[in-house]
């Protein structure tokens, strides 16, 4: 399908994978930029240094101290943030069209010379262990973190605090090892949009990354998938129970995805939305329950959640498994239809904001290599019917689950802890 | 400068229209702004407000509770209401072609029948929210402040209510409160979008035209000012330990209110000497500084998370900062920077009519008027070193303020300190530093 005119997408010279969307009515500007250097990246005995190159990648160049290129950002009114996730680290920037230029410029200083200064690496380690005592005071976080080894395997399962066995032995040199091994322009993709001028941006940012990183091999992909099933808990005195479910999906890729992104959207998204209704409408047992996909470049999971009382959570665990059950035998047009115009208006009204749009644009790119017109991503959705639903619940039974308790008692049909 | 195109007309029932309009998007936002919160509950209906914020999502004369949810997906509307101490708020977000469809639902919500055989479920689900709160360390210590702080006073106890006074309400008690309440000369219908004023009028008169006017809410009272002292509670469910250092503010409808909220941001926002001298010196991984205001108080608050070990450090910390700006006011060039990043974010907000009508709502509820973002800029590019050194004297954060402590040690002692004296004569706020 033709790409329309408000995208461009290159290969630039210096090796960076290039997308910009001409947004000529905005009043801001957004960037993206997206390193393959994720948790699964880590060496195995270092769980944790990803999200230290993070922390520590702006702590000063040799041209400025980390309060100095903190300032010089807040000198644009740049609004920067930045994450890690299993394949990837991701630096945001929202700003006034006019300073797109320059905070590129910085990014591109901060990222390609680092200073990691001793004591802020230090420091960075010493609040990663902090931030692990903070996360056991917040138990969706948590059960996330204890189910993601099983879920996804010891790679892609990979949490971003990493242990307190990893960070006690963590020293400097480990995290200039990890951007040193993983940070290059051939490694990196860049997304735009805004009041800006694309080609002018992206001749921009050929000339800021050249060179870097070139004698570095492109990110691998495809890393160890690795699901095991099973029931396990957690203890914890907490109030609620925390219960989470989780099986195999499809990549965003896959023929398959849009179904299966109807699916979610069927169980979880919208009060009318399946486990809405009837685990918290009709049978009263949450407050908060959803259903939810999470994606790796080359793979798919998806998810159920809930908190609850104790006493209740056998109860919901069964509610939640007959509500994907009954989905297979008694999914209605309507219903199919609601999730598809809840997708489809979503993503024009989201639309308005420019970082949300650029947001989407990197997603694309990550997922499918190329920016994704809307209008094609919504023709996918709009071919699904009631029978491939059906029929993808068919393909993809629940009959080997990952589950996770965390809270003051396991589940009745618990089979370990 | 986005905004500036408001229309403000109250219809013949005394319900109050607002529209913002935005060409330049393609969507549009509604909402109905209830003009009563926990704080305008007696203590035997704590928890009222919030309870029928839910209630009106379960019937009305024209929709089952299964119906009303259909029928906002239907739009694909980013929808919800919240409850807070001063205000309720609906709203959902759609498609500008889509907005008189959401106007009438909501309007529909706003005439609940408030169904009896959906009122014990609910109940169940409320309880719910009230367990999942008692898990996070953030909402205890945002309560234990206003436990403490506002002893005695309608702002003192929580939106959610207690188990207790949730268990013991009565269906009757909820209907009465709804009829005092949701009647239109208390409720603002607000729009923000690309919308056209002439229909959005049409739209009101025909879904909230019929609606009986009512007497007005009763009046509020002021709270006394804000103690001073120490409020510890030991709690071993925690890892970490909590703290946060309160001093007098000027209200939400205080014309100082930038003056306070820039200084906020200097002391505790990004880039700040918090995060400069506490966070990247190792204390504690999460420190910030905000206002937490309401229509006649506030409270200036440096607040964190930390080891229960490093407690007294952050504590020290916290003072020591605090005297720092005291002592030698703040740098120009830390000024420019909060306004430089404020520049953005009002930008931002000018380019999404969500955004927007959450700022209007504020505005319109505690200032009595919109304000666009050039109104709103402005008055953010008025700060200056000097006036932030004038702020201090009069809102000065000096003696040991009033300092709320939760997590697993017992420390540090409680009592001490007495009444506050600080000026409290304004109005309303949120809990976070705004820039």
């Amino acid at each position: 399908m033709a790409q329309p005119r408000e995208f461009i997408h290159r290969k630039l010279s210096c090796g960076v994978d290039f997308a910009a969307l001409d947004l000529p009515a905005r009043r801001t500007a957004a960037y993206e930029i997206r390193v393959q250097s994720g948790l699964a990246h880590e060496p195995q005995e270092r769980p944790g240094v990803a999200r230290l190159v993070e922390e520590s990648i702006s702590k000063g160049t040799p041209q400025r101290t980390a309060q100095e290129m903190t300032d010089a950002f807040d000198a644009l009114g740049a609004q920067t943030g930045s994450g890690v996730g299993r394949e990837s680290m991701i630096f945001r920037c929202s700003c006034l069209p006019e300073f797109v230029d320059r905070a590129l410029r910085l990014h591109a200083e901060m990222l390609r010379t680092p200073t990691f200064p001793d004591e802020f690496c230090n420091v960075g380690i010493e609040l990663l262990q902090q931030e692990l005592t903070a996360l056991e005071d917040d138990p969706g976080e948590l059960a996330r973190r204890l189910i993601g080894p099983h879920a996804y395997g010891p790679i892609l399962g990979r949490h971003e605090l990493g242990t307190r066995e990893s960070l006690a032995s963590m020293a400097r040199d480990d995290i200039v090892g990890q951007w040193k091994t993983t940070f290059s322009a051939r490694r990196m993709q860049i997304t735009v949009g805004g009041q800006i001028d694309p080609d002018h941006v992206a001749a921009r940012v050929d000339q800021l990354f050249t060179g870097f990183g070139d004698e570095m091999t492109n990110g691998e992909d495809g890393f160890e998938d690795r699901f095991v099933a099973g029931t396990r808990h957690h203890p914890k005195q907490l109030e609620q129970e925390h219960l989470l479910i989780c099986w195999p999906g499809v990549r965003v890729a896959h023929d398959e995805y849009p179904t299966e992104r109807l699916t979610i959207a069927m169980l979880g998204e919208g009060m009318s939305s399946r486990l809405f209704a009837e685990v918290r409408e009709k049978q009263g047992l949450v407050y908060w329950v959803g259903a939810w996909d999470e994606h790796p470049r080359t793979t798919g999971r998806l998810f159920m959640g809930a908190s609850t009382t104790p006493a209740r959570c056998d109860q919901t665990y069964r509610t939640l498994l007959q509500e994907v059950s009954r989905l297979a035998e008694d999914v209605t047009d309507d219903e199919l239809e609601r999730a598809r115009i809840g997708i489809i208006a979503r993503n024009k009204t989201h639309g308005d904001i420019t970082r949300a749009r650029v947001g989407e644009l990197a997603t694309d790119l990550f997922h499918y290599g190329r920016p994704m017109p809307t209008e094609e991503k919504h023709a996918r959705l709009r071919a699904v019917t009631v029978a491939d639903v059906r029929r993808y619940l068919e393909a993809h039974p629940r009959d080997e689950l990952c589950v996770l308790t965390l809270g003051p008692r396991s589940l009745e049909t618990g089979d370990d802890g | 400068m986005g905004g500036g195109r408001f229309f403000d007309h109250t219809l013949d029932n005394g319900l109050r229209v607002v529209i913002e309009s935005m060409p330049d998007v393609q969507s549009a936002a509604a909402g109905f702004l209830v003009r009563t919160g926990a704080r305008d509950e007696s203590p035997q209906l704590a928890g009222v407000s919030h309870f029928l914020e839910h209630m009106c999502f379960k019937g009305t004369p024209n929709r089952s509770w299964r119906q009303i949810t259909v029928d906002f997906d239907n739009l694909g509307s980013t929808y919800n209401a919240y409850t807070s101490k001063e205000r309720t708020f609906y709203f959902g977000w759609v498609r500008s072609e889509d907005l008189e469809k959401q106007i009438e639902i909501i309007a529909d919500m706003m005439r609940s029948t408030l169904p009896v055989e959906e009122f014990e479920m609910e109940r169940k689900v409320i309880l719910e929210e009230i367990a999942m709160s008692a898990d996070q360390i953030d909402r205890r210590v945002y309560d234990m402040i206003h436990e403490r702080a506002f002893a005695g006073h309608h702002l003192a106890w929580p939106v959610l209510g207690t188990t207790e006074s949730v268990s013991a309400l009565s269906h009757e008690a909820i209907l009465e409160y709804f009829r005092n309440r949701y009647q239109p000369s208390n409720m603002v219908l607000l729009v923000a979008g690309n919308v056209r004023v002439d229909d959005v009028m049409a739209m009101a008169g025909r879904h909230c035209g019929s609606w009986m006017a009512a007497e007005a809410r009763p009046p509020r009272q002021a709270p006394a000012p804000p103690p001073t002292g120490v409020y510890a509670r030991r709690s071993d469910q925690f890892q970490q330990q909590a703290l946060a250092l309160c001093y007098a503010a000027p209200s939400a409808s205080d014309p100082e209110r930038e003056t306070a909220d820039v200084l906020a941001s200097i002391l505790g926002g990004h880039n700040s000497r918090f995060f400069w001298n506490i966070i990247q010196a190792g204390i504690a991984p999460h420190v910030a500084a905000g206002r937490l205001d309401y229509c006649d108080t506030a409270l200036m608050i440096a607040f964190g998370f930390c080891e229960p070990d490093r407690a007294g450090a952050l504590l020290d910390a916290f003072r020591t900062e605090i005297q720092g700006v005291r002592d030698s006011g703040v740098r120009a060039d830390e000024v420019q920077q909060v306004k430089n990043r404020v520049r953005t974010a009002l930008m931002t907000e000018a380019e999404a009519p969500y955004y927007r009508l959450m700022q209007v709502v504020q505005d319109v509820d505690v200032l009595g008027r919109p304000r666009d973002v050039a109104e709103r800029l402005a008055a953010i590019d008025a700060v200056t070193p000097d006036s932030i050194g004038a702020y201090l004297t009069r809102w000065p954060m000096t003696g040991e303020g009033f300092l709320a402590c939760l997590g697993p040690r017992d420390w540090p002692k409680n009592g001490g300190g007495g009444q506050g004296k600080g000026r409290l004569i304004g109005k309303l706020g949120t809990w976070a530093g705004r820039y």
